[in-house]
């Protein structure tokens, strides 16, 4: 077998194996990155999507439902909903309702939702490193 | 806390830090990095504010 194909065949071999380390990624940011032995990598990601996400509520930023009515919020939401177990964990608080009559609503949510596809990017990033394409 | 160049200096920070640390390996190209990618969020919004300037509020 040439060398091309037995390093897809092995790529294809890691993708299953990095799956539980993804989905540990999404759920607590910074986690996937610990598991792979970069856990000073993965503490710094924890602080800056849990800093970005602390913050998005502090000013009064919305965690959006899921709304297939209206697709920006879906969008919305979706992209909070990359930020994992945090997001659960303060709506399950009763955080998150969004005080639009704030002065700093709209850096919230902006907070909010690039919190979560920072940590999608994260993820991949986990992926990309469990499969071995990066180093 | 409504100072509007304050909380874009934190969201420019944060989001360099991160960006630094996924697109770069070694610890001084992170570090040139994050201060390159800080300084482009903080200069672009003031030259977006100052094209937006002669615009009515």
């Amino acid at each position: 077998m040439p060398a091309k194909q037995l390093a897809r065949a092995r790529e294809e071999e890691n993708v299953a194996a990095a799956i539980p380390t993804c989905v540990s990624g999404w759920l607590v940011p910074g986690l996937g990155h610990f598991m792979l032995g970069r856990r000073g990598r993965g503490l710094i990601f924890f602080a800056v999507v849990m800093t970005l996400f602390l913050l998005g509520l502090y000013w009064g930023g919305e965690l959006v439902e899921l709304d297939r009515s209206d697709l920006l919020r879906l969008l919305a939401g979706l992209a909070e909903l990359g930020v994992g177990l945090p997001y659960f964990v303060a709506d399950l608080l009763g955080r998150g309702d969004g005080t639009v009559t704030s002065v700093t609503y709209e850096y919230g949510y902006t907070f909010l939702i690039v919190a979560g596809l920072l940590n999608m990017l994260i993820v991949l990033d986990v992926f990309d490193i469990a499969v071995g394409r990066k180093e | 806390m409504t100072s509007h160049f304050l909380i874009l200096s934190i969201f420019a920070f944060l989001i360099s830090i991160a960006f630094a640390l996924l697109m770069r390996d070694t610890r001084k190209e992170q570090i040139r990095f994050a201060i390159f990618s800080f300084v482009c969020f903080v200069g672009s919004a003031f030259v977006i504010g100052w094209l937006m300037y002669p615009f009515p509020s």
